[in-house]
């Protein structure tokens, strides 16, 4: 067997890593995340408080792992949401072909058009801040990136033989989709969804930061951002450590899409 | 009882079906055979309802009495399970690489028949068993790239005949096998068509495979049936000039074969190569390669004359 990809293997020790800590923050964390101690406030780094305390005396590794599992609840609503809507439609595209392609393409072209961030934006602040319309927003934004990546790998499949095999079977376009198409595009949808993970995650912290996603007490790297963004001068630290998570979750997701794209593309596999 | 009358087939940049006629009863076993790109498949796509979109047809088919020309694709659907089936020249990409080849076998049974899983299971294994896979309840839980290229074909035929079809077509079933394996597998479809009085459309230029699998044959040339017959008298005995021409260009498997005055023999060719679509003759299709051809052949379309209904001007004249 061919050695894992090195971008693969760092990927997905980076999404361990945040994977962990959400779902440990799920039974345990060291804090209360939203306990305040306005007397300790400014902590340095402790034995009961590993990174110190914020500017309300909240325990700040509580916050990260807290917000860690904001982070991967809002990214996974929205890709799964994006995700099947988009394919759905890439697959209805490319199975009916003609007016209703060609339409629902255009309308992933219009999606297209708009800067994503500044659509989410847009719709968050239509609809009300809020986690939910977060995961709605983020989620729109990913319709058109996999109704494309769905449409333009079951067109491929469509000309296979297997394909023609089925139809002369008797097999509807239904059945051929759910049996032929769905599953070999699989690949292709996974490795564009860990992709798309990343970019949620970002735009999670974009929204949250903008104050239109996540609202207090619940824990976002955004938000935390935000915060920490007034008092620069005074704790710099405080800043940095959900930067440094944002980066970390976002890298991590970057380059498990990048490594299984190498694994499942085996044109790729054989230029390295 | 299949029936196709003055069928044409015509794509944005040509014809690649001029007039076809085809009369398919059960138990009848014709051979289509012609070069690449002659209209054999664009024939068995026409049988099946297959033709692309892009394509405009006009002429009949009836099945059963049946007009299917306007058929829509519901009542196709029907069709080619239960009456018109096809298998395939190439076997190796023919099965979905994801799916175990028992579940591709038995999802028409499931769709057509309303067969229950563990029934359609059991019909897969006897399928399996009629068309030679041996050890059937093992075979049928392997995925494709576990069988061999034979087994593969055999699964196929399997397939094919899911829901008990009237009519096989086999487009070119033994071009991608080795010689051994394609006897075989032309052999299974003979006795399939025999013991199930089922018609095969014997399609391939594998001119020995369609002698042993068939009684009846239609030669074809850019998109023209242009010879037609019982099989072993136009293989002994061919009309048509481009027929004549097929059958003189097959390697002579003497070792080194001379000819009168001992020079090493050269294996005929016809000249040149099929013209592209829209490049075709408007008469004859075979003017331009044709050793008997004369002024108006390339401008004028052929009759079918004489009982092979050859199309060729030159028999027309010598006729009249």
């Amino acid at each position: 067997m061919r050695p894992l990809p090195a971008n693969f293997i760092i990927g997905a020790a980076l999404v361990a890593v945040v994977i962990g800590v959400a779902a440990v923050s799920l039974i345990w964390t060291p804090h209360d995340p939203a306990d305040l101690d306005i007397r300790g406030k400014f902590g340095d780094p402790s034995a009961i408080n590993w990174l110190g305390t914020d500017q309300l005396g909240r325990d700040v590794v509580s916050q990260l792992m807290a917000a860690a599992r904001t982070s991967m609840a809002v990214a996974l609503g929205a890709v799964m949401l994006g995700g099947s809507v988009g394919v759905g439609l890439g697959l209805l595209a490319s199975a009916i072909g003609g007016w209703v392609e060609d339409s629902v393409m255009r309308l992933a072209d219009l999606g297209f058009a708009f800067p994503a961030l500044l659509f989410a934006i847009m719709l968050a602040a239509v609809f009300g801040p809020s986690l939910t319309n977060a995961v709605l927003a983020i989620a729109f934004i990913n319709i058109p990136v996999f109704a494309r990546v769905a449409r333009a790998a079951a067109n491929q499949i469509w000309t296979r033989e297997y394909v023609l095999a089925a139809r002369a079977a008797g097999m509807s376009k239904l059945a051929i989709t759910r049996d032929h198409i769905l599953p070999n595009i699989a690949a292709a949808v996974i490795v564009q969804a860990t992709i798309e993970f990343a970019v949620a995650i970002l735009a999670e912290a974009a929204l949250s930061y903008l104050g239109l996603g996540a609202q207090p007490p619940a824990s976002s790297w955004g938000r935390m951002l935000s915060e920490a963004q007034t008092l620069m001068y005074l704790a710099p630290e405080l800043a940095v450590y959900p930067g440094l998570c944002i980066v970390i979750a976002v890298l991590g997701f970057g380059l498990l899409g990048d490594g299984l794209r190498d694994i499942t593309d085996p044109r790729l596999a054989r230029a390295r | 009882m299949f029936e196709m009358n003055d069928m044409t087939v015509r794509f944005a940049i040509g014809e690649a079906l001029r007039g076809a006629s085809l009369r398919v009863a059960p138990g009848d076993r014709i051979g289509i055979v012609g070069e690449s790109g002659s209209g054999k498949s664009m024939l068995a796509a026409c049988l099946m309802g297959m033709v692309p979109d892009a394509a405009t047809l006009s002429g009949t088919l009836t099945i059963d009495g049946t007009d299917m020309t306007q058929a829509s694709e519901a009542a196709w659907q029907a069709i080619r399970a239960r009456r018109a089936a096809m298998i395939f020249q190439e076997p190796m990409t023919a099965l979905n690489p994801l799916r175990r080849v028992g579940d591709t076998v038995a999802e028409p049974m499931r769709v057509h028949l309303g067969m229950r899983k563990a029934q359609a299971r059991d019909r897969v294994a006897t399928l399996f068993d009629e068309v030679g896979i041996p050890d059937p309840a093992a075979r049928l839980r392997m995925f494709p790239h576990e069988l061999s290229g034979g087994q593969r074909q055999r699964v196929l035929i399997a397939l094919a005949l899911a829901c008990d079809p009237e009519l096989l077509i086999a487009d070119e079933p033994t071009t991608a096998l080795d010689a051994n394996v394609a006897l075989k597998i032309t052999d299974l479809l003979v006795h399939l068509s025999r013991s199930r009085n089922m018609a095969l459309v014997f399609i391939s230029h594998d001119l020995a495979a369609v002698a042993r699998a068939t009684t009846e044959i239609a030669v074809m040339y850019g998109g023209d049936i242009v010879e037609r017959g019982p099989t072993a008298d136009v293989l002994a005995d061919p009309v048509h000039p481009y027929s004549q021409g097929l059958l003189a260009a097959r390697p002579d498997l003497r070792a080194f074969p001379r000819d009168a005055d001992g020079s090493r023999r050269r294996l005929p060719t016809i000249p040149g190569t099929v013209p592209p679509l829209h490049a075709m003759a408007r008469g004859c299709r075979f003017s331009g390669r044709c050793p008997v051809e004369r002024n108006a052949c390339a401008s004028v379309k052929p009759a079918p004359v004489g009982p092979r209904q050859a199309t060729c001007h030159a028999l027309s004249r010598g006729v009249a």
